[in-house]
């Protein structure tokens, strides 16, 4: 398919004795939004630790845009555009939001050492930009009036929404979601629907791992389950929602404690 | 008396710019460097023997960064990749394993005999009594230039990367920064600055032996890091002046105790221990840093 | 010849094992590099020199009292400042650099009590046996039965006791060790008295068939810490090989490069180890 930005197929990763991914096969069309669920321990975070580049798959093939990205190290699958975040909020605790934002910006010239002093102009301009543009995401998040205060003194929810905001610093054109809507509140996460799909109008492709079945319903274009490291079902949400083998894997292990 | 305040001057100026070195591998970028000292070593001694066979001065300096700084790297090559106590304990070999080799490889270093009557930065210029005055001048210009780099350095996009790293690697590697990289070249960069410290404290002793270098350098630059609030260029000179007057009073009082000096100077040391757990233990922030600047890194 | 540097690599290579098996326990369970160890070496052997000469005891009884009253330091050492770190949450690094700082103290408290000279112990010069070619003391011969007997005892310990059991449930997993009702404080403190007890014993055994100095325990962190290393750190077993691997290669290093560079010998065992094989020889890739 022509429309096709990601493409993984038979993906294995062993842990000791542990398939935690077992021949794991999905296809993510260009602009959509795909939900990603499935009982705990499915193996939904090694999944995205596999195609973020952060832990190496034992086998299979896993292509982004046209390239194979699998065993490529995590920096540079994170340049070509796929960005992921992380399912504990890792805010960085002693830097200013604003310096946690401005970090995500992707090819700095005072990124080099030394260019700093040695391109003292070209990198001041660059910090305007790039601050310019944080500042315009922190207000899509509603976090602008936090930008000068420590990441640390965050609220877990907050520390969520300014991982997000700090991923679309980078640019990315896929970008993997570990559960945006943990320990944000309800008024908030509706917020957060709306400003998720507001991405997906710009064009940007997006992958959500999320507990809160209705949340991922009211995004997702496609949702994939997984159950004990492979694709059990997938198809159209609503569809996908009342199969029963779904509704099996899901009672087979209980219900997240959370949800 | 001046004599004396150009000589305090002088030694807490060198270990600033030692402790600021150190400063952007730990207080930057949580790098564990247990073995400072042997950049420091390695910056005098190549300062002092390439001076000794006629090479000008400041390509000597330089060469001493130079070569301090690739140890550095491949020291952060060969462990940076694994547990953060790696690092430290490879450091910390490495600056035993530099002292034996300056001890032992006598037919360059002359051992335990040590190094002098070798050349001095514009030595020519003023009586050799007023050397010091002119030593101080060059090490107060020396420190303010390593602090204003640092201070560049460390507000730029690449300070920033740095403290990214720091605080949660797995995040900066994930927008894409390769911060591998990025330790070893924080590695590099803080060991030629402690190379930089060494060519100075060689044109400030006239005399440079093996055992000028011990272990226990490296930590009192830790001291004057942690004291003064990891992570602040402006707190490790205010560290660095504190634990000199910390020293030359002691000095001072020993006049009125009856220890053998030994005993006078291990006693000294105790309580530089004990300095060091104290700050662990009560004040990791620093003298005088916020308890929520550190609290919230956790 | 090479037989001879065998045989004192052998001798030596026990005095590491039996400071890296320390090390190494001390790593698994309080999961940090102690870079106090060596000085719990020196300790014990001044201590056993200060029993000996002020309680008139013979040189065996001073050996035996030194070692649980260093065990009970070690023990002091833990409630006093690696329990409130603990308790604060305190990062490895700091645990670390906190370490650094007993270590100073510890040592140059040493100095101010003995003098920074160094010590024999009071016992006679012994005539060395020649063992088919291979020259040794019967302070050697014992050093080698002692450690061997230890690391039997370490063995039976780690395997065979409700101790042993609860160190590796605690280094496995601590959350877990925690819920399932292990007293993890005890198991520390129980930690801190074997790996410290070892230390001291390594530290008599090394003042034995050298001297003592006050720092005899730091000058020998290094091929502790790379024999550590060597056997994968955290693993006791593979502290004992890495010890011997450690010693025997010191010494016969003697035999084409100057006895300076010994130490240096280590150094780079240990970077090799570290570029090729970084969980250790038994380690897996």
């Amino acid at each position: 398919m022509e429309n096709e930005i990601l493409r993984i197929e038979g993906a294995i990763k062993r842990f000791g004795g542990l398939l935690a991914v077992d021949g794991c096969s999905l296809s993510v069309q260009e602009g959509t939004i795909v939900g990603l669920i499935g009982p705990n321990g499915a193996g939904k975070s090694t999944l995205f630790d596999l195609i973020s580049g952060f832990v190496r798959p034992d086998a299979g093939s896993i292509i982004f845009s046209g390239k194979q990205i699998g065993g490529l190290p995590a920096y540079r699958i994170a340049r070509l555009g796929l960005v992921r975040t992380f399912q504990i909020p890792r805010a960085l605790m002693r830097m200013t939001v604003l310096e946690n934002m401005m970090l995500g910006s992707q090819n700095q010239t005072g990124e080099m050492i030394f260019r700093p002093i040695l391109s003292w102009g070209r990198v001041q301009a660059q910090e305007r930009s790039i601050e310019k543009k944080a500042e315009e995401i922190l207000k899509f998040f509603d976090l602008l009036r936090m930008k000068d205060e420590y990441a640390g003194s965050m609220s877990g929810g907050q520390k969520k929404m300014l991982e997000m905001a700090r991923a679309l610093m980078a640019d990315p054109r896929l970008l993997l979601l570990d559960e945006p809507f943990s320990g944000v509140n309800p008024a908030l996460s509706e917020r957060l629907i709306e400003r998720i799909k507001m991405l997906r109008e710009k064009g940007l492709t997006i992958m959500i791992i999320e507990h809160a079945i209705p949340y991922v319903l009211a995004l997702s274009d496609e949702l994939y389950v997984l159950n004990k490291g492979a694709i059990l079902a997938n198809g159209r949400p609503d569809q996908v929602i009342s199969d029963p083998k779904v509704f099996e894997a899901y009672l087979g292990v209980g219900f997240d404690a959370q949800h | 008396m001046l004599d004396y305040l150009i000589s305090i001057m002088l030694t807490a100026g060198i270990y600033a710019i030692f402790a600021l070195g150190l400063n952007l591998q730990w207080g930057y970028s949580g790098l564990l460097n247990f073995g400072h000292v042997a950049f420091m070593a390695i910056g005098a001694y190549a300062t002092v023997l390439l001076g000794m066979n006629g090479v000008p001065l400041i390509f000597a300096v330089l060469a001493g960064m130079v070569l301090a700084g690739a140890c550095g790297a491949f020291l952060g090559v060969a462990t940076l990749r694994l547990r953060e106590d790696y690092l430290a304990i490879v450091t910390i070999g490495f600056s035993e394993i530099i002292r034996f080799l300056l001890l032992n490889w006598s037919s360059l270093t002359r051992g335990s005999f040590g190094l002098y009557g070798y050349p001095r930065p514009l030595e020519g210029l003023v009586a050799h009594e007023d050397y010091n005055i002119v030593l101080a001048g060059i090490v107060i210009i020396v420190l303010l230039l390593v602090y204003a780099l640092l201070e560049v350095l460390a507000k730029s996009p690449w300070g920033r990367v740095l403290k990214s790293v720091r605080d949660d690697e797995a995040v900066s590697i994930s927008l894409g920064k390769n911060a591998f990289s990025y330790k070893v070249q924080a590695l590099a960069l803080g060991s030629a600055i402690a190379a930089l410290s060494g060519s100075l404290l060689a044109f400030y002793l006239q005399y440079i032996n093996p055992n000028n270098f011990q272990p226990i350098e490296t930590f009192y630059a830790w001291i004057m890091v942690i004291m003064g609030g990891s992570g602040s260029n402006r707190g490790t000179i205010v560290g660095a002046i504190l634990l000199w007057g910390f020293f030359s009073t002691t000095r001072f009082l020993e006049g009125y105790i009856s220890f053998s000096p030994s005993a006078s100077s291990a006693a000294r040391m105790v309580i530089i221990g004990v300095i060091l757990i104290g700050l662990m233990m009560f004040r990791p922030q620093g003298l005088f840093g916020r308890k929520e600047d550190l609290a919230v890194g956790k | 010849m090479i037989g001879q540097l065998i045989a004192n690599g052998i001798v030596y290579g026990c005095i590491i094992a039996l400071g890296a098996i320390g090390l190494s326990l001390a790593y698994r369970i309080m999961n940090f590099a102690n870079f106090a160890h060596g000085d719990f070496l020196t300790l014990g052997a001044y201590l056993t020199l200060f029993f000996a000469a002020t309680l008139n005891l013979g040189f065996p009884a001073a050996c035996i009292l030194a070692i649980p009253v260093t065990a009970a330091f070690a023990v002091a050492l833990d409630i006093g400042i690696w329990k409130p770190m603990r308790s604060i949450g305190a990062s490895r690094t700091a645990i670390m650099i906190l370490s650094i700082g007993v270590s100073i103290a510890i040592r140059n408290a040493l100095i101010i009590f003995f003098r920074p000279d160094a010590l024999r112990f009071p016992l006679p010069v012994m005539e060395s046996m020649n063992l088919g070619g291979i020259l040794l003391t019967s302070f050697q011969i014992s050093v080698v039965l002692i450690a061997l007997a230890s690391m039997l005892v370490v063995h039976a310990l780690l395997s065979r006791t409700v101790l042993g059991k609860s160190m590796r449930a605690l280094a496995d997993n601590p959350d877990l060790a925690r819920i399932t009702g292990i007293n993890v404080d005890r198991v520390i403190r129980y930690t801190w008295m074997v790996s410290m007890g070892l230390a001291a014993l390594a530290g008599i055994m090394f003042g034995l068939i050298t001297h003592i100095n006050p720092n005899m325990g730091w000058s020998i962190i290094l091929p502790m810490f790379a024999a550590a290393i060597l056997g994968g750190i955290g693993n006791a077993y593979g502290a004992m090989a890495g010890g011997l691997i450690i010693g025997l290669a010191q010494e016969i290093s003697t035999a084409i490069l100057p006895a300076e560079y010994k130490i240096a010998v280590s150094f780079a065992i240990m970077i090799a180890v570290l570029f090729f094989r970084p969980n250790g020889l038994l380690g897996g890739g």
